[in-house]
């Protein structure tokens, strides 16, 4: 499966004028996005939108003017629109069950952003949400990868969008997943405390089987429930194995480690099955932790060469040839994604 | 390809705790829908939805579920999930296996606990003891670590037609090799928030809902969950072959964001598609159940799609004056009936009809009666135009 056009909507600079070089630090423990105008969705549409349904049409409709003959339209979000989501049940609660208006109701599913995106490019085709949590974005990868066995001449496009609501962050936050605080002038991964920052963004590629002109090829893609070390590194050595890889054909892993001290180990001991041939790069304090935050490693990985600020150790300036993504959601959802920057064509 | 059959069926709904009482119930043409007497809302009168008449702590009990953070919702999948695997003679090692995918779909999750939610949400207070159970993988989540299953797991949300999406893709799973067997199905509980949402967009009946009928009022939700154990055929050595899930097709109907087009291109596309996948022309196919909600607007477009395929469209019913519209779990609950009618070659009245609609005609079949039936369609549409339509055939 090869990648022909990407985008990413985040709390940096990613999005048309991409600069990674300037770096917008958290606000109050949030990475909120960076929304840019929206300039293909008409304004009455765009009011109604909730912001999980713009950043998904505004990072999904610059690809879908390119190819307009997409085959289908494959969404991965934990939660869609959840601000709306709230808001509808805040009326519910607040009003005793009056008379509510239906907008916040339809635009809460999560499967409104595939919908908005079919509706505005009049996308007739495979249209899906998954909300698989900490690996709806994998599992919307691996539709499209099944999708593309069986239809090899087709293309769609693939993406994820996961917003912060003051109410989910709210949720996750009594729930231990954000740090209290994060002192200025300590990075992320130095705090030793549990909990990481909160993020949002959306990430949307146009994947095909041509591997003509292509930027990245999705090699493979593995995911496991697990709490067990020994299980998660005996999958990442039988995936190598398996696409006939040693751990030093594998020149840069993108490390989703996250800042909360309960997740470090596992990303230690992936890290570690690596030799300091592989070069390790980490964005969670760029992009702040989201369920669907590996599409935004997946976004990085497509990039041309990433700068040297966002490595932990081995930078080079070279690029990567073939890159592993690691990324383990709440402990137990663990993902590794393998992409091929070096394919001929 | 090898093909994917069916071997397992699991199943609750407001006419039964199993595949068998619902069954029965189908056959007597008994409707599940009925006031609120669990769900807590001031619609409980006003609104008959189809719920199923067991407590919280009576399922609890009844399926040994300790754990804190449980909701109604998993408790439901778990209980049509036992059943399905039970059915299929799954060992627990089979289960979790790395070869056996489970692929869920709910659209409401945990979301039925609202005044839990809303806490939670609004309030800096310390959280209940639900804060990781409210998204719509916390269903599978539950599963996946009560069984410990290592295979690929994956939740699907697309509205009304979940369910169908996710035997979808976990017939894929296993024409792929990513799987051996999987899991496959639904689950939906009743919730405030549901009701008021449809409530506020004006599709809830006041009565028991008619679907096809000229005068319809809208639909009554209900709430279950059904799963179906799905195996490659040439692995199923002496087991109960249940039917074939021969074709299946989705498409967008790409019009408005909470209703079908009048031609109901979105159906039309969807059935034309799970009938390329099966390799079958539509007079092939014996019998449909209709998603048939009993919206002004859903039967309309079914019935126009249904003409626009088939011309003289099969006999056709909707289940949904059964059991409600169960919304994540629909899609599911409809393939066990949809096999029940392959497997014991019989049909189940659709109720409540009266008068056909004026401009379509169409009448569903309104008796039981045993019937030659070759290969069942099932339709699901939802919101944001997501049409998902399964075939399944008979084993012959």
């Amino acid at each position: 499966m090869y990648i022909h056009q990407h985008t990413c909507i985040s709390a940096q600079e990613t999005f048309e004028n991409i600069n990674l070089d300037i770096i917008h630090p958290p606000v109050g423990n949030k990475l909120v996005a960076k929304e840019p105008v929206y300039k293909g969705i008409p304004p009455g549409i765009l009011r109604r939108m909730g912001k999980a349904v713009r950043m998904g049409a505004g990072a999904g409709l610059p690809i879908i003017e390119n190819y307009r003959n997409i085959n289908g339209i494959i969404i991965g979000t934990a939660n869609g629109g959840m601000e709306d989501c709230i808001k509808f049940l805040n009326q519910i609660i607040d009003y005793e069950e009056g008379m509510l208006t239906p907008g916040n109701f339809v635009q809460s599913t999560p499967n409104a952003i595939a919908a908005q995106i079919g509706l505005m490019a009049t996308n007739k085709g495979y249209n899906i949400t998954h909300v698989h949590r900490g690996l709806s974005f994998e599992n919307a990868l691996l539709d499209a990868f099944m999708m593309l066995k069986t239809n090899p001449e087709a293309s769609y496009l693939v993406g994820t969008v996961d917003e912060i609501s003051a109410y989910n962050y709210n949720i996750d936050y009594l729930d231990g997943w954000y740090k209290s605080e994060l002192h200025p002038g300590l990075s992320l991964y130095d705090t030793g405390s549990p909990g990481s920052i909160a993020g949002e963004g959306a990430a949307m590629f146009l994947v095909s089987s041509n591997r003509k002109n292509a930027i990245a090829q999705i090699r493979d893609i593995q995911t496991i429930h697990t709490t067990d070390h020994a299980v998660l590194k005996e999958m990442l050595r039988e995936m190598l194995h398996k696409n006939a890889l040693h751990t030093g054909d594998i020149d840069l892993l993108i490390s989703g480690e996250n800042g909360d001290i309960r997740l470090l180990p596992y990303y230690t001991e992936v890290t570690r099955i690596f030799n300091n041939t592989t070069a390790v790069v980490r964005y969670k304090h760029l992009s702040g932790e989201f369920p669907t935050s590996s599409a935004i490693a997946t976004w990085l990985a497509c990039g041309s060469s990433l700068p040297a600020h966002l490595f932990q150790s081995g930078y080079t300036g070279a690029a990567a040839k073939n890159i592993m993504i690691y990324n383990n959601y709440k402990g137990l959802q663990h993902s590794f994604i393998l992409i091929g920057k070096s394919f001929g064509s | 390809m090898s093909r994917v059959v069916i071997t397992g069926l699991g199943i609750i709904s407001a006419i039964g705790d199993n595949v068998n009482q619902n069954r029965e119930m189908l056959i007597q043409g008994v409707s599940g829908i009925s006031s609120l007497q669990f769900c807590d809302t001031r619609y409980s009168g006003l609104r008959p939805c189809g719920e199923i008449k067991h407590t919280i702590p009576s399922l609890k009990e009844k399926l040994q579920a300790t754990e804190p953070g449980v909701t109604r919702t998993s408790l439901l999948a778990l209980h049509a999930f036992q059943e399905a695997c039970g059915n299929a003679k799954l060992q627990l090692s089979d289960i979790a296996s790395p070869d056996t995918a489970l692929i869920g779909a709910s659209t409401v999750g945990g979301m039925c606990l609202t005044d839990e939610l809303y806490h939670d949400a609004n309030t800096k207070e310390e959280g209940s003891p639900y804060l990781s159970s409210y998204d719509c993988a916390s269903v599978n989540l539950y599963l996946q670590q009560r069984y410990g299953m290592k295979g690929i797991i994956n939740t699907i949300n697309t509205a009304c037609s979940s369910s169908a999406n996710a035997i979808m893709y976990g017939a894929r799973l296993l024409q792929q090799g990513l799987a051996k067997r999987a899991i496959v199905g639904g689950a939906d509980s009743l919730a405030k928030f549901t009701i008021n949402g449809f409530n506020a967009l004006h599709i809830l009946s006041p009565e028991i809902c008619t679907p096809f009928d000229q005068d319809r009022k809208g639909l009554n939700l209900g709430e279950g969950a059904a799963f179906l154990v799905l195996e490659r055929e040439e692995e199923v050595k002496d087991k109960t072959v249940y039917a074939i899930l021969s074709g299946y097709g989705n498409s967008n109907d790409a019009y408005h964001p909470s209703s079908l087009s009048d031609n109901g291109d979105g159906p039309q596309l969807s059935m034309q598609r799970a009938l390329e996948t099966a390799d079958l022309s539509p007079l092939q196919i014996s019998f449909i159940n209709a998603h048939g909600t009993g919206t002004e607007n859903n039967d309309l477009s079914e019935s126009t799609a249904m003409i626009r395929l088939f011309g003289a469209p099969p006999p056709f019913v909707s289940s949904k004056a059964n059991t409600g519209h169960t919304l994540g779990a629909a899609g599911a609950i409809e393939a066990v009936f949809s096999i029940l009618n392959l497997y014991h070659q019989e049909i189940y009245p659709s109720l409540q009809f009266k008068t056909p609609i004026e401009t379509t005609l169409l009448t569903p079949v309104q008796e039981y009666r045993p019937a030659s039936l070759q290969h069942v369609m099932s339709n699901s549409f939802g919101f944001g135009g997501n049409c998902s339509s399964l075939i399944f055939s008979r084993l012959i």
